[in-house]
């Protein structure tokens, strides 16, 4: 693979003792739309944190156009979940979307007309310029995933990585993130999605990782979306491998044998 | 009268005193208001209530250290023990499957037991210098010295301007850490930042209402705020707004007599602020929704009697009898409806008929419009009777703003008829 812009390498993350990302080794190509995909449970949104350099691994670590994290963090954009989010705080769309721009502008310098341009351009790309003065707290599902695109749009990174960007928005929202995401990718962008719905992951996707605590498989989509991996993925509810995870975290086994 | 004089001798020399005392407490407050309000937006309601239990150890110690009662080693102390509390609550936190709340409720209690024993223990050593101390459980503004004052003025301002140039870190930690944390903000420095400036705010604050009630100095400004506006800044400045104006009220209330403490009556008059805000403040008061309501059902009852008018009238007539309008209509305060409309030139009455005007028509037709609009949106798309449909776009079509109804007609394809046949007037 030429220049893989993630490398993840003996990657484990875990939480107490209990593993969420057990020893995953990958490579994610340049300009594609990737999907993380695997059920509940299974590490996806902390894998797209501990890239982002919010959960630290614990062993191993993961790579961002082959560099450190700190000196790429202008080129990466990001869509956190909407559900995490207290939507009732005092704040406006446009509060939201400014939050975008403060990367560039650190703790205390004002925003500048350019940054104003780029946050109504924003806006404008979700169709969401008309609600710039509305409280946060009065937006649909569907609305709230909007302007948190449109807040990664406003970063201006070359790499988007976004959580659940599906979840519970309504068809409209659904297809404009989908017409954006392949503009987006036209223009030379890397998108990484996680994702839950198996029927629509082979139309959206360029490629794709699957995974359950470990890496279950990587690559193309035509390679990867087989019977066979899908199975190993979703396959029982109490797989072997979070059976065991079960064990350290009650047990308190360490999970390296030192 | 009493009071009016009781207000003219403040302003005598006698009272310089007075005035020392609540300018101080009023800045106290206002930095409390200020920092609080963030405590207030990051859910920490709770860990405003530690750091004031938390810091009686420091300010008891820094006393059998120094064997002299002043504020600056008071404030050292304070801040010292307060901070140590917070981080434990973040190391237990972090290391521990306790849930938070249990948590803070463990450090409160120990930190304070702690204290208390302490100063239980200096009281009976036969320290003279030692008496007052105690003064800290509920404040003791009324005995500060200027010299106090005007310590405690300056590191509230300090404080505050810091609330001022930081306010961007702070709301965003406030809103989302991690997307803070992704975009290479230093949480961890903003975080401990703003606790420290909680922790002196707190150490300065238990001074006028003591450490009992300085939670409330901390939460209760922010939470009547958050009724007032939705912008952060703003919110920030009523908060401290309204508990400077407490602290000042709270001072001159405890003046008139011998034994009325500050603090709580600093947080009588700020809970009656809070209050207030709760009841009357726009769009979110209680009061502000009570008007709300009012003017829909207002709205609901002109729209049902124009709809009654237009329908009963006669092809090209307009006009109906007011005895076929009280035979429709369950609406008991039809005349009051009347009167209304016709006070707004919508219908006139001439000789019990109801001629209905041309912006009435205009409105009758919009909301059978709308009535019907849904009927056969519902028809389309849900399983439900045709019999059952009418009851519901009755409430329905009231509702319905120009925006959705044109998203319905493109929706249904611009329709003729509803499901009963009947025409879609547009």
């Amino acid at each position: 693979m030429t220049d893989p812009i993630i490398e993840a390498h003996n990657l484990t993350v875990l939480y107490g003792r209990k593993p969420a990302i057990w020893n995953v080794d990958f490579k994610l190509p340049e300009k594609q739309v990737i999907g993380i995909m695997g059920p509940n449970g299974s590490g996806k949104s902390t894998l797209l944190k501990t890239i982002m350099g919010i959960i630290p691994p614990s062993t191993g670590y993961t790579k961002v156009y082959n560099q450190e994290l700190d000196r790429v963090r202008d080129k990466i954009s990001y869509v956190p979940q909407r559900q995490e989010i207290d939507w009732d705080f005092p704040a406006s769309v446009w509060d939201i979307v400014a939050m975008g721009r403060f990367h560039k502008r650190g703790l205390f310098k004002r925003l500048t007309s350019e940054d104003n341009d780029i946050i109504s351009d924003s806006l404008q790309k979700v169709n969401m310029l008309g609600y710039a003065k509305r409280q946060i707290s009065q937006l649909s599902g569907g609305q709230q995933q909007r302007i948190f695109l449109a807040r990664a749009i406003a970063q201006q990174g070359d790499l988007f990585l976004m959580d659940e960007p599906f979840a519970g928005v309504d068809i409209a929202t659904e297809e404009m993130i989908i017409a954006l995401l392949k503009e987006m990718k036209s223009q030379g962008k890397t998108l990484i999605i996680v994702h839950h719905d198996l029927h629509t992951a082979q139309s959206y996707f360029d490629h794709l990782v699957l995974m359950n605590t470990r890496l279950v498989a990587c690559g193309k989509i035509a390679d990867v979306f087989t019977d066979q991996v899908l199975t190993d993925t979703y396959g029982g509810k109490l797989t072997t491998i979070s059976k065991i995870s079960q064990e350290l975290e009650n047990k308190e086994f360490p999970i390296r044998h030192k | 009268m009493i009071f009016l004089q009781s207000i003219s001798t403040l302003f005598s020399n006698d009272y310089y005193t007075f005035w020392v005392v609540a300018a101080g407490a009023g800045i106290i407050c206002f930095a409390a208001g200020t920092v609080g309000t963030f405590s207030y937006l990051r859910k920490r309601a709770l860990l405003g209530d530690v750091i004031s239990h938390a810091v009686l150890p420091g300010v008891v110690i820094s006393f059998m250290l120094t064997g002299v009662k002043d504020s600056l080693y008071f404030l050292t102390g304070a801040t010292i023990s307060g901070l140590i509390s917070i981080a434990i609550v973040d190391y237990v936190q972090s290391k521990s499957k306790l849930k938070p709340d249990t948590i803070l409720a463990l450090t409160l209690s120990v930190f304070f037991g702690v204290g208390i024993v302490l100063l239980t223990k200096i009281q009976h050593s036969g320290n003279g210098a030692q008496s007052g101390l105690d003064s800290f459980l509920f404040g003791k503004a009324a005995s500060m010295s200027l010299h106090d004052v005007t310590l405690f003025s300056i590191i509230a301002i300090i404080n505050t301007i810091c609330i001022v140039l930081f306010i961007r870190p702070f709301s965003l930690i406030s809103f989302d850490e991690e997307y803070a944390k992704g975009i290479g903000f230093n949480v961890k420095f903003i975080k401990y930042f703003l606790a420290m400036l909680t922790v002196i705010t707190v150490s300065i604050g238990i001074q006028s209402v003591g450490i009992v009630l300085m939670a409330a100095l901390l939460i209760t400004p922010a939470s009547g705020a958050r009724f007032l506006t939705n912008a952060i800044p703003k919110m920030i400045f009523y908060a401290g707004f309204f508990a400077c104006i407490s602290g000042i009220i709270g001072v001159f209330i405890s003046s008139t007599g011998t034994s009325m403490p500050t603090g709580p009556w600093i947080v009588v008059v700020l809970s009656s602020f809070t209050l207030l805000a709760i009841f009357f403040g726009k769009e979110k008061g209680i009061f502000a929704r009570m008007q709300t309501r009012k003017s829909n059902q207002i709205k609901i009852n002109n729209e049902n009697i124009l709809k009654i008018v237009y329908k009963t009238s006669k092809e090209g007539t307009i006009s109906v009898p007011i005895q076929d309008i009280f035979k429709e209509s369950s609406d008991k305060s039809i005349r009051l409806t009347l009167k209304r409309l016709e006070k707004n030139n919508i219908i006139s009455r001439v000789k019990g008929m109801i001629f209905l005007h041309e912006n009435g028509k205009i409105a009758a037709r919009e909301v059978i419009r709308k009535h019907r609009l849904w009927e056969i949106y519902l028809s389309k798309y849900f399983q439900l009777e045709a019999d059952h449909l009418h009851d519901d776009a009755e409430g329905i079509e009231h509702i319905i703003t120009p925006e959705i109804e044109k998203h319905l007609i493109t929706l249904l394809d611009r329709p003729e008829k509803d499901p009963h046949q009947s025409e879609i007037p547009y």
